[in-house]
């Protein structure tokens, strides 16, 4: 791909003699005057931690506002001597009930006020409150209380010891200033103008948020934990990814954290352009309803059985699926688990890809082609079902084309309903299908599993049930040791998976699109943005957008 | 006159009612609602989905929503949007002059490009730059108008590089420029969404100018012209020409609703910042304030953009005038 021009704006400027008035001279010069322009797919929903909802306000919100400690690049949630600290300095267990944290000395709002252990229990409260109604909330409901012994030091006290009480006290909590909020009504906080105009504590400043446009952050050079290494960060919003790819090709875009499978040949052509593969906590399944879509008290007609959902399993070559879709570099999902997840085995027992054993499988229950339609067919029943896929995935479509058409030379017929993202996911709420392509991660904890392979789990589509699998799971969950944790994941996961509820596709492959300038460059699994205030333009590389100096 | 615009604005009102009605139910009827498109592949907890449903509102029946939405209508309010976490009207009117913006430059080239076209057909019928004229002006008005956006896109934005793909402007320097230079910024980013707005329209319009031409020269008026020794020059601009703006006021007003829906698919197209890529957002997040206000905002233009047609055509042909 060609690389652009300057745009028409000069030569107007020359035209009219006033190219000095044009722009202004660039000024800035040095280690710090990297300007990074982040496009995104969508524009944030807000910038107050709590009541945040979509990962691109969650992402700048981030750069804003400060954990007490955040995970680790290996993104281990049990082992609190990983994680890396924030605004606290220091923790220590008084008794494995209880955490205290100390805040740093020179932690401060962007308004020259100290953080305080009063910040943390008010964010604690916020965050707690069901009025507020954050997404976070039922992650920290495990938490019995928050203190505040003095001004620098926090007390977190638990019920009963688990092995994730670090990361739960940490990860769900960006702490939020009591002297700016406190004084706001609960109910009000969603719709507060604090959420398009933050002050934070965080390595960036709030500038400005052109509606529609861009929201700009600029370095605090006074930041606590280090100078930032970009001087400023803008977030344009693209509104689709084909655009957002389009802007990062034309260089009128730095990074994208995601490049569409399609897009990644081009992008990786580019000679301003390099492709990051980094870790990535989302896997892609297709879950098999096991009640039925017009009656929820009865088992599903097909897929109650076990031996059929196994056989289907087996029928689907993911190797070739991933190929298709993901290309080289896509990796087939084990399970659901990916390996950025710190419970990941290689051991897992995955159920294999045998199309021969498959068909073996549904002739010995009763799946014939009596009829010679080319479907196979049982008691009059053919072996016909919907696929439920969004339309605004086209990776999950391109797959679910492939799923299709590796069934049906089993004699299995998949048609393909492709919805808008609102009705899919509310048809996978109200359980309303045969079989729901999705996909889940964001989050680097195993605990996440509860959330969709569970009987109560409030993701788990397609009903799936198994007493042991719940059993397992709050036994891991409930470990006081990593080892026990481990092993009790190790058995639950296998267990799903030999029951196969879905047919887990592939892992989401994680690949930024950044410009060449650029050096440190790291994207965390679970959070790709955590660690954007490290990157750095050295000075030989920078171009005219790093050098103009910052008026603000 | 008094009278005409009295019910011209009872309908109008009837209209943007009908208009906020239908949209509001219809949406409310579509599978999904903001709590849950706002989700995205994060998993959120039920409860919690459920409270935030109690907090906006949500979970009311559909009848006590409208009720409530048309109560704040009536107050001016066009609600609350659930994705922007402020009130509609507050999100929308920092879009609607991006959208008029883009509107305005398109008008510009679709009746400036368009009229220049038609006269220049009308001027050499039959010849071979009236043919070849035709054609193009039928080729482009069969293209879909995001196509002819993405081609524009891909040769002058990333194969020549000579205009920015997206925006309204640039983001880094923007902020930084004179005022010359904003307004040159300005300029360049809205150069491609306005050409890909304008041509269209521009090649229906210079179909329409070429035939009202080609009308009004056949008329005995201009023979007279003619006869009566004018310049060919002043027979053509002065009679013709001012004769021929008849159908293209009807066009205009026929125009406006075009422009706003083609606005639509130019602004996703182009991340233009404007109101039509913010309802197109909204409809996805199921934003259920900010489609039915900018709905409404939408439809109150197009009244008002057919009123004026009418106020200009009567303007322009007197015989209206006498016979009201």
């Amino acid at each position: 791909m060609k690389r652009p021009n300057p745009h028409l704006l000069a030569s107007v400027c020359a035209v009219v003699g006033i190219s000095a008035a044009c722009a202004p001279e660039p000024t800035c010069t040095g280690d710090w005057c990297g300007t990074a322009v982040v496009v995104a797919f969508t524009e944030a929903d807000a910038l107050l931690p709590p009541v945040v909802r979509n990962d691109v306000g969650q992402s700048i919100a981030d750069l804003l506002f400060l954990k007490l400690a955040d995970v680790g690049p290996e993104l281990n949630t049990v082992d609190p001597s990983t994680f890396v600290p924030e605004l606290a300095e220091s923790w220590t267990f008084e008794d494995d009930r209880t955490i205290t944290f100390t805040l740093h000395p020179e932690a401060r709002w962007q308004d020259g006020t100290p953080v305080t252990a009063d910040d943390v229990v008010f964010t604690y409260e916020v965050y707690r409150d069901s009025l507020v109604a954050s997404n976070a909330r039922p992650r920290i409901l495990h938490i019995e209380s928050v203190t505040a012994r003095d001004s620098r030091t926090v007390v977190f006290r638990f019920p009963k010891p688990y092995a994730e009480q670090f990361f739960d006290a940490v990860n769900h909590l960006r702490i939020i200033p009591r002297h700016l909020l406190g004084t706001v009504p609960r109910a009000d906080l969603v719709a507060h103008p604090f959420g398009r105009n933050p002050v934070g504590n965080g390595p960036f400043r709030f500038v400005q948020w052109r509606a529609g446009e861009s929201i700009e952050l600029v370095a605090d050079s006074t930041f606590f934990l280090g100078r930032p290494g970009l001087r400023r960060i803008i977030w344009r919003v693209a509104g689709d990814p084909s655009t957002a790819v389009t802007q990062l090709l034309a260089g009128e875009a730095d990074a994208l954290n995601y490049i569409p499978p399609d897009a990644v040949e081009r992008v990786a052509e580019s000679e301003h352009l390099q492709v990051v593969d980094y870790p990535s906590t989302y896997y892609s399944y297709v879950a098999f309803n096991l009640r039925d879509p017009d009656d929820h008290s009865r088992p599903h007609p097909l897929f109650r059985d076990r031996s059929l959902r196994r056989a289907l399993s087996m029928a689907v070559n993911r190797e070739q699926l991933v190929q298709a879709v993901d290309g080289e570099t896509g990796i087939v999902a084990r399970g659901p688990v990916t390996p950025a997840f710190w419970i990941w085995d290689e051991e897992y027992e995955l159920l294999p890809f045998d199309s021969a054993q498959a068909r073996r499988q549904l002739t010995q229950v009763g799946w014939q082609d009596a009829d010679g339609d080319g479907v196979l067919d049982r008691g009059g029943r053919r072996l016909a079902f919907d696929l439920l896929v969004p339309i605004t995935s086209a990776s999950r479509r391109r797959a679910a084309q492939v799923i299709q058409e590796q069934l049906k030379r089993l004699g299995v017929e998949v048609s393909i309903n492709e919805l808008d993202f609102g009705a899919f996911r509310e048809r996978g709420e109200a359980h309303r299908f045969d079989m729901f392509f999705g996909s889940y991660g964001g989050d680097p904890s195993p605990a996440t599993i509860a959330e969709v392979w569970t009987g109560d789990g409030s993701g788990n589509y397609g009903s799936y049930v198994n007493q042991t699998v719940d059993r397992l799971v709050r036994d891991a969950l409930d470990a006081r040791d990593v080892a026990t944790a481990r092993a009790k994941w190790r058995q639950a996961v296998n267990l799903i998976v030999q029951d196969a509820p879905a047919i887990w596709t592939s892992v989401v492959a994680m690949r930024a699109g950044v410009h060449q300038r650029f050096e440190n460059v790291s994207l965390r699994g679970d959070n790709w943005a955590a660690t954007l205030w490290e990157w750095r333009v050295p000075p030989d590389r920078q171009i005219d957008r790093d050098r103009f100096t910052i008026t603000n | 006159m008094v009278r005409y615009l009295a019910v011209r604005s009872v309908q109008a009102a009837a209209i943007v009612f009908l208009v906020a009605t239908l949209t509001f139910v219809l949406l409310h009827l579509a599978p999904g609602d903001p709590v849950i498109a706002s989700t995205e592949s994060t998993l959120v907890r039920r409860e919690v989905i459920e409270q935030q449903r109690r907090n906006f509102g949500l979970d009311r029946p559909i009848h006590v929503q409208y009720l409530r939405y048309l109560r704040n209508l009536s107050r001016g309010d066009l609600g609350y949007s659930f994705r922007e976490r402020r009130s509609v009207w507050h999100a929308v009117r920092e879009r609607i002059p991006n959208t008029l913006l883009l509107a305005t430059a398109a008008l510009l080239v679709m009746f400036g490009l368009g009229m220049l076209i038609g006269a220049v057909q009308a001027a050499v019928p039959r010849s071979r730059a009236d043919d070849a004229l035709s054609i193009l002006t039928l080729a482009v008005y069969s293209m879909p108008v995001f196509w002819l956006g993405l081609m524009l896109m891909l040769v002058f934005g990333l194969g020549l590089g000579w205009f920015p793909v997206g925006g309204a402007v640039d983001q880094v320097l923007y902020p930084h420029m004179s005022l010359l230079g904003k307004v040159g910024d300005r300029a360049v980013h809205l150069f491609l969404p306005a050409l890909t707005l304008g041509l269209v329209g521009a090649a229906v319009t210079a179909r329409y100018q070429r035939a009202a031409m080609l009308d009004v020269i056949r008329q005995d008026f201009v023979r007279t012209a003619r006869a009566k020794g004018l310049s060919e020059r002043t027979v053509f601009l002065k009679h013709a020409l001012r004769n021929a703006l008849l159908p293209i006021v009807t066009l205009f007003g026929l125009t406006f609703p075009l422009l706003l829906s083609g606005a639509v698919l130019i602004e996703s197209v182009f991340a233009w910042p404007g109101m039509g890529k913010f309802a197109v957002d909204a409809l996805h997040g199921r934003d259920y304030n900010v489609v039915t206000g900018t709905a409404i905002i939408a439809a109150a233009m197009v009244v008002l953009g057919n009123l004026l047609a009418d106020l200009l055509y009567r303007v322009v042909d007197p015989r209206t005038r006498e016979s009201s």
